[in-house]
């Protein structure tokens, strides 16, 4: 087994995809700092809302990839009960984490800071519909892909949805951010 | 065939903490192996996916937010500090990134090592284990370098941001001594959280990536918070 297999290759190559998604984050938060990061409690938001994506995303892609490599799921079956209750789960895993995020960020905001700021509760709840809708659909094909092609979805999904969903949870950030 | 489907039936309506003989009796009769019987019980049917999935997940993933809140409060209490050294601002989601990405990397590789009966005596004499962990250094090394640079190189393009030689050297400290300290936590708490979950006859797929993640996620932050308020 060498070294520089094939899945040292798989694994830098997403990684570098992956620090490139997360260089664009970092873009964006630098552009839109007084946008963005002076929202009090921000910091506090931001980590777990990023993180939450690659959480609910990657355990999803992780399970799938368990069900293919041992071939209870069709890889040219998409449609499948299996594969539509995981979706399901994800979306309600989803909204629930999203919630609780907000919840957390308000009563920081209400302890710590002696602030009320409401808008802190609706902005990752609104923001992570919009992220998960993207992203879910993504991690479901991008899995049943790559298994199709041969890879192996485990060294590459993970860095793949952090990365997509560091860009769709940012921007996900800012469309609310604009309706709210 | 039909026995097949029926034994099947009867498998996925096994409640979960009652000993299971029928699953032995189906891989010895059937010839369907243990592993995969384990999945087909854990999510049988469609509404089993969603109820097996939110039980096991919601605390877990709560649980993950909550930590990962914590971690950001020491950022937010540096917050003014923080947001002024531009290379950082702009490199903190790559090395979250990056974090979750080994995370969820080594998790779900050493659930398949566990779910494929490869985790047998001594961990450190496991060449696979050990493969990987030289592999996620070597890359974390690798791509760390490649992400300062170009947090540098950014910050200096987009908001002229200038780093000295000084500062670089800090900044570049900062995110080594969080990198190398991060994968090491990585590993441990994977293979010691993924072997007791594993015996407790759960899927380490639904614990192990947000414990992990989290917890290093949390680290990231409180060791970073650190680490900016110690060079700066």
């Amino acid at each position: 087994m060498s070294f520089f297999d094939r899945d040292f290759k798989e694994i830098l190559s997403s990684e570098l995809v992956s620090i490139i998604g997360g260089l664009l984050v970092g873009i964006v938060l630098a552009i839109y700092t007084d946008k963005l990061l002076l929202i009090p409690g921000m910091l506090v938001l931001l980590p777990g809302f990023l993180e939450m994506r690659g959480n609910i995303s990657g355990s999803l892609s992780s399970r799938l990839s368990s069900g293919l490599f041992l071939g209870v799921i069709n890889p040219k079956k998409i449609k499948s009960k299996i594969v539509t209750g995981n979706v399901i789960a994800a979306t309600i895993l989803s909204i629930l984490v999203s919630l609780a995020l907000g919840l957390i960020a308000f009563l920081f905001d209400y302890i710590v800071l002696h602030q009320v700021v409401v808008e802190i509760i609706f902005l990752p709840l609104i923001a992570g519909i919009i992220a998960n809708l993207i992203e879910i659909f993504i991690t479901l094909f991008a899995t049943f892909y790559l298994f199709r092609k041969g890879h192996d979805p485990n060294n590459i999904m993970g860095p793949f949805v952090t990365t997509t969903g560091d860009i769709s949870s940012t921007l996900a950030l800012l469309i609310t951010l604009m309706i709210i | 065939m039909k026995n097949i489907k029926r034994a099947l039936e009867k498998l996925r309506k096994v409640r979960k903490k009652q000993h299971h003989p029928l699953l032995y009796e189906i891989h010895k009769k059937h010839k369907i192996s243990k592993k995969t019987l384990f999945y087909i019980k854990e999510y049988g049917t469609e509404k089993k996916v969603i109820s097996t999935v939110l039980k096991e997940s919601i605390k877990i993933l709560i649980f993950a937010s909550i930590i990962s809140a914590f971690g950001g409060l020491g950022l937010e209490e540096i917050k003014a500090r923080f947001i002024a050294i531009i290379p950082l601002l702009v490199l903190m989601p790559a090395l979250n990134d990056m974090i979750g990405d080994y995370g969820t990397i080594i998790s779900s590789k050493f659930a398949t090592m566990l779910h494929k009966g490869k985790i047998k005596g001594r961990l450190s004499k496991i060449p696979e284990l050990r493969g990987l962990f030289f592999k996620i250094f070597t890359i974390a090394l690798i791509t760390t370098i490649l992400g300062f640079i170009a947090s540098i190189l950014i910050s200096y393009y987009v908001k002229s941001y200038q780093v000295t030689l000084l500062t670089g050297i800090k900044i570049f400290s900062i995110v080594i001594i969080d990198v190398i300290f991060l994968i090491s936590l990585l590993f441990i708490s994977s293979v010691l959280l993924g072997l007791y979950i594993y015996r407790k006859k759960e899927d380490p797929n639904n614990f192990l990536i947000p414990i992990t993640t989290s917890v290093a996620d949390f680290a990231n932050m409180l060791i970073l918070a650190g680490l900016v308020i110690l060079f700066f």
